[in-house]
């Protein structure tokens, strides 16, 4: 393919581990793109391949540290000595709450607790808020929804990808990401009432505003 | 285009500045496009040999994947198990979201069946915003006009008005979901201006319109009782005696077996093609974005329309390597930011229509004042820093994914102008629908980016995002309908047949087989141990 060979060919090369295996790789590509590059197949945990999907979650250290991050395998550059894990989970069984059943924004606390009684269990270890791979204050996104502060809750998970690791860092089973979605929710579903909006809906159901269009015009 | 200057040069001769004029335009659109936009080069297109469109025009990547073989023959289904609903839902992303969540409110059974997970499709990427006329200076028909002209008057009219007259709806469900946008002081939704628009219509939520989009979507039908298959290709469609559509033949990659579903309604909301990354360009699009729905509704005798007709994205990014192709919204364009040459020189009003735009990237980096990178990668400069010199703070405030993408790239937006090219971006034309996302085909629907018909031969931003929600619901409550209808209990691929002597007939190769599913640098295969890591045949 000659955009691969553009983009590797005559490039200086790193050594990665990735689940293990050795690879030899140009510099210039993501994880992911080094893994193809090397001749393996990789369909699940591929998504967006812009860092908004939260497929590609991966385990990441570098040679110079003995720390590992979580990161995003599309997002990360590969390095000489990089060794890589993908982490490829499945969805774990999701809460279930309809908006529609919630009454009026007096019942959204006792209904979220209800939702989520495991929230108020926050032990308060900070795992959740290490491993997202966007730096989001996970931990006190869950502590704000559990006081009912939800808009400030909610406006803390809005580069949030849904990519679930926060659940498997909660030893308390905590399902944070989905308690932040549950906060913006909410505040969207009770407290946008736009006027311009409104006004419109109203103009164009009395046919006040309409379109005339070519067939017509004929 | 060797005669660029370097990244380097350019970089060190860079200067924000607050003001910048427009040089006079000396090439007419028309010209610019015939010159330059990737849609006019004339070996990159062929007409169609075999199907209901026979004799038209079509870029000759896509040809060859409408004239290909299918993946099954009846053996594959010898011992298939078929499983019964109302509704098939072929597709995970807003549209087909939106589609299976209106089926189900309408008491249909529903099942979605996805590709890879629910919500990976180009909606979760989409950054600039949706359309909705809301402002008092706007109304549905300056919309109607704004899009059929930017359109080139080919669109479909009585699609258009339908879309318009959705928008506002459309936006009030999306709240409904969950859905938020960012609003002013008073409440209001903000807009902003798409290029080639005569109002400010693009409702927002910073550059992460989609991202909020597809999670509350997600949510929702997860909190429902549609039936969700993860990792479920659909390779084939089921047909029966009376040329109608009755359901679906899907991999299960994770059971390694097909499974036939029989089906009242199918509707396909399978998305673009930028993954099969036409004339070699990158792409915006997400990894599953290989016109599968295209091919799968082409079999059956569906009608397509403007295969000739992709946008390009204006701002792709082009350095560093690793990011090549990544999307920069045009809201960044909305809110004042110039395009410049290798000279510093802005060389296009940047709020033109995409393809104008798109054109006269490829124009200067091919007339020699374009930017080269030590990776041979070309563009021009999206000059951030001088938006930012203009208004302090607007790009932290309003576009995070831009600032998060600058970590990703080791610059810094704010300080720094980005390279850009045009990137491979949407589809604009596809299966041939009614108002309600009826094909011709009985019981076969399309909506979303895989339909044609609304944005003729090129779309304005965020008339997308505002498509699959206005005609993803339009179709579920189409197919819906449909629920009373006994089942026929035919499942048959007698159009295959039919397809194989074609091909035979007019000598077209019967190696190449479709849908693609992945673009050829995963190198998939359906017996390859998808999870773990095991190098197969295909290397």
């Amino acid at each position: 393919m000659s955009r691969e060979e553009a983009i590797t060919k005559d490039k200086p090369e790193v050594n990665v581990t990735i689940n293990g295996d050795s690879i030899r790789t140009p510099a210039t590509l993501s994880v992911i793109q080094a893994l193809w590059h090397a001749g393996y197949p990789r369909v699940q945990g591929v998504g967006c391949l812009e860092g908004v999907c939260g497929s590609c979650r991966v385990l990441v250290k570098r040679a110079d540290t003995n720390n590992i991050s979580m990161e995003l395998g599309c997002q990360t550059l590969v390095e000489e000595q990089m060794e890589v894990m993908f982490l490829i989970f499945p969805s774990p069984p999701q809460h279930n709450y309809k908006l529609e059943k919630i009454a009026n924004s007096w019942e959204v606390q006792t209904e979220f607790h209800q939702i989520f009684p495991e929230a108020q269990q926050c032990r308060n270890c900070h795992g959740c808020s290490t491993v997202c791979p966007k730096g989001i204050d996970v931990e006190r996104g869950v502590a704000l929804a559990v006081k009912g502060k939800f808009r400030e809750a909610g406006d803390l998970f809005i580069e949030c990808i849904m990519c679930d690791l926060c659940m498997t860092g909660c030893p308390e089973g905590i399902s944070p990401n989905h308690v932040g979605l549950f906060a913006r929710r909410v505040t969207a579903y009770f407290h946008t009432r736009p006027s311009n909006l409104i006004n419109r809906l109203e103009k164009i159901r009395t046919g006040e505003l309409t379109v005339v269009h070519e067939t017509d015009q004929a | 285009m060797n005669s660029n200057i370097s990244y380097r040069e350019a970089l060190e001769k860079y200067t924000p500045k607050k003001e910048s004029s427009l040089p006079p335009t000396t090439t007419a659109k028309g010209a610019l496009l015939e010159e330059f936009h990737p849609d006019y080069i004339t070996e990159c297109r062929t007409t169609l040999k075999s199907g209901v469109n026979r004799g038209d025009s079509c870029h000759t990547q896509l040809a060859e994947l409408l004239q290909s073989d299918s993946r099954i023959n009846e053996a594959n289904l010898a011992g298939a198990e078929t499983i019964e609903t109302d509704v098939l839902v072929i597709g995970g992303g807003g549209a087909g979201c939106a589609a299976a969540l209106i089926a189900q409110q309408n008491g249909a059974r529903v099942i979605l069946a996805t590709k890879l997970r629910l919500g990976d499709s180009n909606t979760v990427m989409a950054e600039g915003g949706i359309q909705a006329s809301l402002n008092r200076e706007d109304t549905p028909q300056l919309h109607y006009d704004d899009t059929i002209s930017a359109g080139h008057n080919r669109s479909d009219p009585k699609l258009v008005s339908k879309l318009v007259l959705d928008g506002p709806d459309v936006i009030r469900w999306l709240i409904q979901q969950g859905m938020q946008f960012d609003l002013d002081e008073f409440g209001d939704i903000l807009t902003r201006r798409a290029g080639g628009s005569s109002a400010d219509r693009i409702c927002f939520y910073r550059d992460y319109t989609g991202l909020e989009m597809m999670r509350i979507l997600r949510e929702s039908v997860h909190n429902s009782n549609i039936e969700v298959w993860d990792y479920s290709p659909t390779v084939e469609l089921l047909g029966d005696e009376q040329g109608g559509c009755s359901g679906a033949v899907i991999s299960s990659l994770q059971q390694k077996r097909y499974i036939q579903v029989s089906a009242k309604s199918v509707i396909i909301a399978t998305g673009g093609i930028g993954r099969m990354h036409l004339n070699g360009f990158p792409t915006s699009n997400h990894f599953g974005a290989t016109g599968d729905g295209l091919v799968l509704a082409y079999r059956m005798g569906v009608k397509l329309r403007d295969l000739d007709s992709f946008q390009y994205h204006p701002t792709g990014l082009s350095h560093p390597n690793h990011l090549t192709g990544s999307l920069i919204t045009e809201g960044v364009r909305s809110c004042g930011t110039w395009l410049l040459n290798g000279n510093g020189e802005r060389f296009i009003d940047e709020l033109s229509a995409r393809d104008v735009v798109a054109a006269a990237v490829i124009k200067e980096c091919r007339e020699g004042r374009g930017i080269t990178t030590e990776d041979g990668n070309v563009g021009v400069w999206l000059d951030t820093p001088g938006l930012e010199l203009r208004s302090p703070g607007i790009l932290a405030e309003r576009f995070p994914k831009l600032i998060s993408l600058g970590k990703k790239a080791a610059i810094d937006p704010t300080k720094e102008p980005l390279l850009i090219y045009p990137t491979l971006h949407y589809q604009n034309g596809g299966a041939v629908i009614d108002v309600d996302g009826r094909t011709e085909v009985d019981g076969l629907f399309c909506c979303g980016e895989v339909s044609g018909g609304i944005h003729g031969k090129n779309r304005l931003m965020g008339n997308a995002l505002l498509e699959i929600i206005s005609f993803g619901r339009r179709a579920g409550l189409a197919a819906a309908e449909r629920k009373k209808l006994r089942h026929n209990g035919q499942l048959s691929i007698e159009h295959l047949n039919q397809l194989r002597r074609e091909l035979s007939e007019e000598n077209l190769s019967l190696e190449k087989q479709g849908p693609l599913l992945f673009p050829d640098y995963a190198k998939f295969d359906l017996d390859s141990d998808y999870s773990k890591l095991r190098r197969t045949q295909k290397i």
